[in-house]
């Protein structure tokens, strides 16, 4: 049996509604995690130590790799500022030129990449395991409620990282930018550091910067929870699982960032 | 000698010195790991042989299906980029008229690339890791070696190729979508006109090169490390998920020390 030809003509926008839909449905269902997730904060129904455990695990553990980027990344910075400063000879401006482009985009951006790999997989693969050995079932069999037990202190301790992470991955990233100005263009760090407190920058740049860490982690926590909670299929249904946490909040970082600057300013 | 260093990097003991040797031998023995995998993938490239048909279904699966992804996150950066320069620009100088030549030649130079790769490390990188990892638990991957069929040229080749093929191919495409946007941007926002942006006084032939160099360093690099951690996969689902984990975290950490490499040489050999 051959498909009619208006299917196959139409079968582009059949497939783009389709596509459509499933992410309607997606931002749905992330939706009513949150709107759960706010409930029991609202009650401050949250198992404590199951917090204090995720902190450790989510926050410590991720240090390591928190500060490798940041370094980096503001070595990465001074090298892409470096003909923009030859070209002027403004020495003086670079400390400005690195200290914003690592305070309002950088630092939040690449540091919620990292914890999104690290944190929000990880704990996509952790919840998603649960479900599909049926422990979530086994709670709620319990009475015990696996929103308040599982999923809140993930929640908050996933926002609590982002935002701890980004302070110090801010002032690292700098860091690396002035010892980087050194190394390959001879621009002393005192220089830098003077660019930095030059008055061009304030409060406001940090702030803006840490505002959007904390949504970045809402973006998160609410993807790699909702997407832990919805695996079906055995091992590879935990591997697509994760898989989608990772793209979604990527890409919903990128997003969001989009509308946070434009309302920030 | 690679089980002592196994052995010695299980070890539990031995204050701050113990903790910094163990961290060191772990790194030892994941970088020859990796070593192996790349080593192996060159010489069954090297070796020819090749099914198209493999290949092609890759490039789909790693090009083609990262395309919406792509387009979407490369326009919004081209707007934040453009807003957040001209922004800050006009605190210092009011003159707008370098900003387009500027942004392009810091896109073509290093953010088209990278901005991809990174989003590459994510999507490509955890599918890989994903595919491959729950081949290991499922013991698809003993039953190749059974077959006599080397996973790494089975299953690591054609990601590898296709990842080469399709990292250059998506940073073209995505530098075009990031300059549209990023123009329609200074147009709209601060009034620079299109002719005035698409200035590429500053774009040179080492600009490109550059971009050429990163785009095939991430293309190898993200199939390689993270085919690695999907090959050592062990335990069920949780042992997929924790390689998926290493494979976006340890190809990412990859395509930002890549950069700062290949930046650093490009800026002390081209100036």
């Amino acid at each position: 049996m051959s498909t009619p030809l208006v299917a196959v003509a139409f079968s582009p926008f059949a497939r783009a509604r389709d596509s459509f839909m499933a992410l309607a449905a997606t931002i749905g269902e992330m939706g009513i995690v949150a709107l759960r997730i706010m409930s029991r904060l609202w009650r401050l129904d949250l198992d404590g130590r199951e917090l204090m455990r995720n902190m450790y695990k989510m926050g410590v553990k991720s240090l390591s790799i928190v500060v490798v980027t940041a370094l980096f990344t503001g070595a990465i910075m001074v090298v892409q500022a470096a003909p923009i400063v030859k070209r002027y000879g403004a020495q003086q401006l670079l400390g400005w030129g690195a200290g914003f482009g690592t305070l309002r985009e950088i630092g939040p951006l690449l540091t919620a990449l990292m914890i999104s790999g690290r944190v929000g997989a990880n704990n996509a693969a952790e919840l998603g395991t649960m479900t599909v050995t049926e422990q979530i079932d086994a709670l709620r069999a319990l009475a015990i409620d696996p929103v308040a037990f599982l999923v809140v202190p993930r929640f908050i301790a996933m926002v609590t990282t982002l935002f701890l992470s980004t302070l110090y991955a801010d002032a690292l990233a700098l860091l690396g930018a002035a010892y980087a100005g050194q190394a390959l263009i001879g621009v002393e760090p005192m220089t830098f550091y003077n660019g930095l407190v030059s008055g061009l920058l304030g409060v406001g740049d940090v702030m803006n910067g840490l505002v959007k860490s904390v949504i970045f982690g809402i973006v998160i926590g609410l993807s790699s929870c909702h997407f832990g909670l919805s695996v079906t299929g055995g091992a590879p249904g935990v591997g697509r699982a994760v898989n989608a946490t990772v793209v979604a909040s990527a890409a919903g970082i990128f997003i969001v960032d989009y509308f946070v600057s434009f309302i920030l300013g | 000698m690679g089980m002592d260093i196994e052995r010695a990097a299980d070890d539990e003991s031995g204050g701050v010195a113990g903790i910094v040797g163990r961290r060191a031998l772990q790194l030892v023995s994941a970088g020859r790991e990796q070593y192996s995998v790349l080593v192996r993938t060159m010489y069954y490239v090297a070796r020819g042989k090749m099914e198209g048909g493999v290949l092609a279904r890759q490039m789909y699966e790693i090009g083609n299906r990262s395309l919406f992804l792509l387009t979407v996150v490369m326009g919004f950066i081209g707007t934040i980029l453009v807003l957040q320069a001209g922004l800050q620009t006009r605190r210092v100088v009011p003159d707008l008229s370098m900003l387009g030549a500027s942004y392009l030649e810091l896109l073509v130079r290093d953010l088209s690339a990278s901005i991809v790769a990174l989003m590459l490390a994510t999507r490509v990188g955890a599918g890989i890791a994903a595919e491959i990892g729950s081949m290991v638990v499922t013991e698809q991957v003993d039953a190749l070696r059974m077959c006599a069929a080397d996973p790494i040229d089975y299953l690591v080749k054609p990601r590898f190729l296709a990842s080469i093929v399709m990292t250059t191919v998506l940073t073209i495409w995505s530098g075009g979508v990031s300059i549209v946007t990023g123009m329609i941007t200074a147009d709209v926002v601060f009034q620079v006109a299109p002719k005035t942006f698409w200035n590429l006084s500053l774009v040179h032939a080492s600009d490109l090169f550059i971009c050429l160099v990163k785009c095939l360093a991430y293309g190898a690099a993200i199939p390689v490390v993270s085919a690695t951690s999907g090959l050592s996969t062990f335990g069920g689902s949780e042992g997929v998920g924790w390689a998926t984990t290493k494979a976006v975290v340890n190809s990412s950490l990859a395509v930002i020390i890549l950069n700062f490499l290949i930046s650093s040489a490009g800026l002390i050999a081209f100036s």
